[in-house]
């Protein structure tokens, strides 16, 4: 079998749902570990974060 | 489009500066990061030359380093004054923003002046924003002020040389304005001034050109020819008395105009010039020249000649008025009115005529009596615009509370009742439906229509301005005739920004009350505003993410940490003693909530009888402390027990709805106490929508200088004995049933129906819209063992209304009452009796 690099992600519950619901279109997950807990993919890191940014901004409001 | 460039902009600077940081663009955000480097670099190059460089050198190196962040906003090049820090305001060269230190020593005089010149924008603790517009000159001029007054004042108050931009605006505005006034005449409106050219300036605009009544037959050639010369007087209604009638008359036939016409127009302006001047007999200029406009146009005529920065004055003469009958209305002299009060009447009446415009007051600070005594210093016929039926009958109560007026005076105009008033003069009470109605009239109320239509109002107050649609609006004040027009309100802001709008149909806003110093002077309640933040369940929240459809709203509103915070909201209120409001938009979530906290709740469906009895328990029984309301509670209800106000749910982004549910607890019974402060809760789930929502919702009331304090963890309630849907399972049995409901259930507001006549959107109704009254029937197939009960099923009723749990008779009557109905009943025996 071949390794994979994976980071760990800490997070609260509800970014957690959010990265499992990502997950669905498109695969990074490698292990869920525990309520605050994650691997995901070494090399999909940066892209999963920028989307989760986004999604978390969308609830955000400004004066602009 | 610019917003969109300014975006871009940022954009391209941060894929320089920095790489790492892959955020979303945010616009005007400071690249803090970026500038501690380039203030270190600066450092070191100053360290390694010659430190004999100086203040200046340093402060335009300084200026370089930073002006790139505020972009068009740099104002470094305005030199503050020596002795800048005693001087309270900054003004804006660009926008006539006036940022005002309010901490300043002398901030509250700058405060009085800046009320009188400028418009308040955003009144926080510390830093106040106001903003210089055209009307609020206008306004200031009115009141006697002199442009070089305002100006030195605004020059001596100033951190910065007042700058030349806004010196050219506030002399230009000052200057044109009350060239031209809209009087009502004969129920006709016209443009009148003492300048002539000013009129024809304004009549080379194709707009008011258009709008202009042509009382004498004239053929178009003629007409062309008159406009085109400008210096022609306008033939027919441009009224020019007798000075200068012989120059008109040359003027006219050097314009060569056709000869048919001409003779009986002659007449006509001659018996019009004299009609007028017997008219005007307190104006004291000898010439006034004026024209006649279509009444159907009035308010593009305004809104152009503001656009042409010739602002039309209106002020009704109302003592000089001897045309419209007084109508004999005063106060009691029992009514006393309070100082701010008497403040905004006197912006009102600044100059000893009535000044059309908008009130602002808070919910709950006297409103209605401002509109009262605005009516009753006029004395003239009047008419009354709200939004729905039942606020009719509030304001005729009200003037029947505060005043002398009979009941034969005052009229009220709905779908239900069609009254004129007795005499010459009187009161009309209505709604703005009603009014603006066009189609589908009853015979009766066409008759009351023209009779609206076809007198001279003296006084027209519009209650809530900010509710009603421009186009109802327009229809409104064009096909009634007003002298004056008074509009009142405690949210002058509008979702869909139509706020300018108001200001050329009703007036300029000629008052705003500071919130923050009506409550530090107890007219209304201190309150503490707080946004507790409840994060999702991990289930709940999995389902939000998938979840599209309008349900989304009532996962969040139905999340289990928003039970408990709210248990526990209350559990600690009502231990302190205070009386609790919960207002929940969704009804099924205000019923999800009520039963499993086993609270009393009223909405829509709620019968008058069972409402009643829940009001008066938590009005005077010790031991109900809270109620569930849903939308219905936003306005109609008055609790002025109420000390502390929970949101569970609300609706969108609705900035009037959070001031009007703060409203509720703003005239608390108990203000006055010592220390005493109302509580504001909204409750929100972390991460889904209602966060955007709930700043949004914010916004106003940060504007009146309210701050909200965010809570993310309120300490004990894990600890709470009996606390809600403490287990994992009853959370995932909570979840089942919600995802069980109908997405209809998330609708908001569901409960209230609007009564004919009232405005979408504005629900003040009491009499909630019932159950329909023929329930929708549904066939189904089943067996007849299954209908008649032998399949076992059987039914328990879990969380049981709390409402049905109140005693069923109704509270013992008062001894007194009680005797006296006994005594009538003895007479009216008696009576039988003998006959």
């Amino acid at each position: 079998m071949k390794a994979i690099r994976g980071v760990v992600l800490t997070c609260d519950p509800a970014v957690k749902q959010i990265l499992l619901t990502m997950n669905e279109k498109l695969s990074f997950i490698i292990e869920d570990l525990d309520e605050h807990h994650l691997v995901i993919k070494a090399d999909e890191e940066w892209r999963v974060r920028r989307e989760l940014e986004a999604e978390l901004e969308k609830n955000t409001y400004s004066l602009e | 489009m610019e917003n969109e460039d300014y975006v871009d902009v940022d954009d391209n600077d941060f894929a320089e500066s920095d790489t790492d940081t892959s955020l979303v663009p945010r616009s005007a955000t400071i690249n803090f990061s970026a500038l501690t480097r380039k203030l270190e670099a600066s450092r070191k190059d100053g360290d390694n030359g010659d430190d004999s460089s100086g203040l200046p050198t340093h402060r335009r190196q300084q200026d370089s380093l930073v002006s790139h962040i505020f972009q068009d906003h740099d104002f470094s090049w305005l030199h503050l004054k020596s002795d800048h820090a005693s001087r309270p305001l900054w003004i804006s060269p660009e926008d006539g923003h006036i940022i005002l230190e309010a901490f300043s020593p002398i901030a509250e005089q700058a405060q009085d002046f800046l009320v009188a010149i400028s418009e308040p924008v955003s009144r926080p603790a510390f830093i106040h924003e106001y903003k210089l517009t055209s009307y609020s000159l206008y306004a200031a001029v009115s009141v006697g002020l002199q442009t070089e007054d305002i100006i030195e004042v605004l020059n001596r108050l100033s951190k910065v040389p007042v700058p030349e931009s806004i010196t050219t605006f506030i002399r230009e505005r000052t200057l044109s304005y009350g060239k031209v006034k809209l009087v009502l005449k004969h129920n006709k409106y016209y443009v009148e001034s003492s300048h002539p050219e000013t009129l024809q300036i304004l009549l080379k605009d194709r707009v008011i050109r258009e709008a202009r009544v042509h009382s004498a037959p004239v053929d178009n050639s003629i007409k062309a020819s008159t406009f085109t010369t400008a210096k022609a007087p306008v033939k027919g209604n441009l009224v020019i008395s007798g000075t200068k009638e012989a120059e008109k008359k040359k003027d006219e036939s050097a314009s060569g105009k056709g000869t048919n016409g001409a003779p009986t127009s002659d007449k006509e302006l001659f018996t019009s010039v004299v009609g007028v001047e017997s008219d005007e007999i307190e104006e004291d200029d000898d010439t006034v020249h004026s024209f006649e406009i279509d009444d159907t146009k009035i308010d593009d005529v305004k809104r152009r000649c503001n656009e042409l920065e010739y602002p039309m004055l209106e002020e009704y003469d109302f003592r000089n008025d001897t045309v419209n009958a007084n109508l004999d209305i005063d106060l009691k002299p029992s009514t006393v009115i309070r100082p701010y009060q008497e403040t905004s009447l006197s912006k009102m009446f600044g100059n000893g005529r009535a000044r059309s415009g908008i009130i602002v007051l808070p919910c709950g600070a006297g409103k209605t009596l401002v509109g009262i005594t605005a009516a009753c210093t006029i004395k003239k016929s009047c008419l009354v615009l709200c939004t729905s039926s039942v606020s009719v009958m509030q304001w005729r109560q009200q003037f029947m509370q505060w005043s002398n007026i009979t009941d034969r005076q005052i009229a009220v105009f709905t779908a239900d009742q069609k009254e004129k008033f007795a005499g010459e003069s009187g009161i009309v009470v209505s709604t703005y439906s009603m009014v603006a109605n066009t189609h589908n009239r009853s015979h009766e109320s066409k008759k009351m229509m023209d009779f609206l239509t076809s007198r001279e109002w003296g006084f027209i107050l519009l209650d809530e301005v900010h509710v009603v649609p421009a186009a109802m609006f327009r229809r409104v004040v064009t096909t009634i005739k007003a002298h004056s027009k008074l509009g009142l309100t405690a949210t002058l802001v509008r979702e869909d920004d139509k706020i300018a709008d108001l200001n050329y149909m009703i007036g300029p806003k000629l008052y705003e009350a500071n919130w923050m110093d009506l409550a530090a002077k107890g007219h209304i309640a201190n309150v503490q505003c707080a946004e507790v933040w409840c994060p999702m369940t991990p289930e709940f929240y999995r389902e939000y993410l998938r979840e599209q459809s309008r349900k989304r709203m009532l996962l969040y509103c139905m999340n289990p940490k928003k039970f408990q915070a709210c248990q526990f909201l209350i559990k600690y209120h009502e231990d302190r003693g205070d009386k609790i409001i919960v207002f929940s938009d969704n009804v099924y979530a205000l019923e999800a909530y009520a039963k499993k906290l086993g609270k009393l709740y009223i909405h829509g469906g709620t019968g008058q009888v069972e409402r009643m009895r829940i009001l008066q328990h938590f009005q005077h029984s010790p031991e109900v402390n809270t109620i569930f309301l849903s939308k219905v509670g936003d306005t109609s209800i008055d609790l002025p027990e109420a000390t502390c106000l929970i949101q569970i749910s609300s609706h969108f982004g609705s900035r009037r709805q959070e001031a009007q549910r703060l409203g509720r607890i703003l005239r608390a019974k108990r203000r006055n106490d010592e220390g005493f402060n109302a509580f504001f809760y909204s409750l929100v789930s972390k991460d889904t929508q209602e966060m955007f929502y709930s700043t949004k919702r914010q916004q106003f009331l940060i504007d009146q200088g309210y701050a909200f304090k965010v809570i993310t963890h309120l300490d004990g309630m894990e600890d709470m004995s009996d606390l809600v849907y403490k287990t994992r399972d009853e959370q995932i049995e909570l979840l089942s049933s919600v995802l069980m409901a109908n997405e209809s259930e998330a609708d908001l507001g569901t409960d209230v129906r609007a009564n004919e006549g009232d405005l979408a959107g504005t629900i003040t109704s009491k009499d909630f819209g019932m159950p329909g009254k023929f329930p929708a029937v549904q066939r189904t197939t089943g067996s007849l063992a299954a209908l008649s009960g032998g399949q076992h099923m059987s039914y328990v009723e879990q969380n049981k209304s709390a409402n049905k749990k109140l005693a069923r008779e109704a509270a013992p009557r008062h001894k007194l009452f009680a005797k006296r109905d006994k005594d009538k009943a003895a007479a009216r025996k008696e009576a039988r009796a003998q006959v």
